[in-house]
């Protein structure tokens, strides 16, 4: 049965998370075509496991992990099903369809888990489609009991704003959306407030801010980051450009506090970016670029063009090395002081990963 | 009479399913894309093509996945869900790409 599929292909030697006092390891897990979940210890750059997924599509890949990296939670089916896996022993442990009947329920990369591992939040968009039109609805905030196996059901549907992309939640239970605004969310009430004015910045000589958030990846540096881009004025006439910024707006999901901060010209593309969880002046940026910035003193500290364009970046534990992925069928491993080419990784499937997400997880 | 296009033709199916009752005289909003609707970039912020994806099969089901172009690649999301059946590697496999007609549309 298609569903049920928890394949196994490639046989390791022990676990992924021994109960020994063996050295913490990090382990990269990311979505590719056609139908995969890989594990990949990033110190040997091997893949340790290949799990096939039993989705009727793997697009998009969007993934977020449980707290103890332990189960993958992605967005596949195109865009529409909730599935979890067990990333040691590939097997499916949760699935929430969210389409029914003739209501077509698509998450676009808002999927994140409670610090506690307990709940599961995706933004859902329902369309119903009639005979001769389509209904769009209001869009929702479910809240998922993760124990709740193959047949998840919501435990509560909230109000949310439309057009809301990733996710993440803090220590104090807060849910973070990216819309318009990124918007904080107590999730037992559905109460909304603005936790960073994005759109409604107040920042009468900048335009408003363009954002592409496409990937939860800040676990890291343990925040909720995200880049911008934004015309800069001489004066509130908006008349005369005085440059064109890269910014970050960042929730700390340990204390709450954001921060929202200008680091450089606009000279390149990025379109994910990470902080360096021992160094957070230094801000890793990738596209067809890979860039390092040191957002304290706005300065560009290197950067390197690649070999193509890459989707979406992840750091190491020890802020030594960066991965790149996305997009096509290799994930590149650099070195953060050089930006030197130190590594490749590639995917036994030869798929595509498109907009999947890169996450890092430690073993222990 | 014969439907000239895909709403007239949903139009008669309704007649023959006794559902003329969900017909709407006009179809004003769309689904699916809308929520990543992108237009379409001819050229990148600087006004070149050089700052585009590098190469464009790196992008392509970055932009199908999400419907992002959908005026410049099928909507795998929602119309043309099976067009990258026989391409899990866009790079490798772009020849098993077809071209997409309205008479294959999911919808």
């Amino acid at each position: 049965m298609k569903t049920l599929i928890a394949g196994l292909s490639l046989a390791i030697a022990g676990t992924l998370f021994p109960t020994s006092d063996a050295k913490a390891r990090d382990l990269l897990v990311t979505v590719a075509r056609p139908d995969n979940l890989y594990v990949i210890d990033a110190e040997s750059r091997s893949v340790i496991k290949d799990c096939t997924l039993g989705a009727e599509h793997a697009s998009p890949g969007v993934m977020v992990m449980s707290p103890d990296g332990k189960i993958a939670y992605m967005l596949l089916d195109r865009w529409q099903n909730v599935v979890g896996v067990n990333i040691e022993t590939c097997e499916r442990v949760f699935f929430a369809r969210q389409s029914e009947d003739k209501v077509v329920r698509r998450s676009i990369a808002s999927i994140t888990v409670s610090k506690d591992g307990s709940r599961l939040y995706t933004v859902r968009n329902p369309v119903r489609m009639h005979a001769d039109h389509y209904e769009v609805m209001e869009p929702e905030l479910a809240v998922f009991d993760t124990a709740a196996g193959l047949e998840a059901k919501p435990l509560a549907i909230h109000p949310a704003p439309r057009r809301s992309t990733v996710m993440a939640t803090d220590d104090a239970g807060k849910v973070y959306i990216a819309g318009h605004d990124v918007y904080a969310v107590d999730p037992d009430t559905g109460e909304f407030t603005v936790a960073i004015a994005n759109a409604n910045w107040d920042r009468p000589t900048y335009s408003p801010p363009d954002v592409l958030a496409f990937w939860p990846i800040g676990t890291q540096n343990d925040e909720f980051m995200l880049l911008y881009s934004a015309a800069v004025f001489t004066d509130e006439k908006q008349e005369e450009m005085a440059d064109f910024v890269w910014g970050y707006e960042s929730v700390d999901l340990s204390t709450g506090e954001t921060e929202i901060k200008d680091f450089t010209s606009f000279e390149v593309i990025m379109f994910s970016a990470v902080r360096n969880p021992n160094a957070e002046n230094e801000l890793y940026g990738v596209y067809t670029q890979l860039s390092k910035h040191d957002v304290e003193t706005g300065e560009l500290v290197k950067r390197v063009d690649l070999p193509h364009t890459y989707y979406v970046i992840n750091i190491s534990s020890d802020g030594k090395e960066v991965y790149i992925g996305g997009t096509n069928d290799d994930i590149g491993v650099y070195d953060t002081a050089t930006l030197e080419r130190i590594g490749e990784i590639r995917l036994p499937s030869g798929g595509d990963m498109s907009v999947g997400t890169l996450q890092i997880v430690q073993t222990e | 009479m014969k439907p000239l296009n895909q709403k007239a033709d949903r139009v008669l199916k309704a007649a023959a399913e006794d559902k003329m009752d969900e017909v709407r005289a006009m179809q004003t909003v769309t689904a699916g894309c809308a929520t990543t609707f992108d237009p379409g970039w001819e050229v990148d912020p600087f006004g070149s093509v050089a700052a585009l994806c590098q190469p464009m099969e790196a992008d392509l089901y970055g932009c199908s996945d999400p419907c992002w172009w959908p005026a410049q690649v099928p909507d795998i999301m929602v119309t043309h869900p099976d067009w990258d059946a026989n391409a899990t590697n866009a790079a490798r496999d772009w020849r098993a790409l077809g071209t997409v007609f309205p008479g294959d549309s999911n919808t």
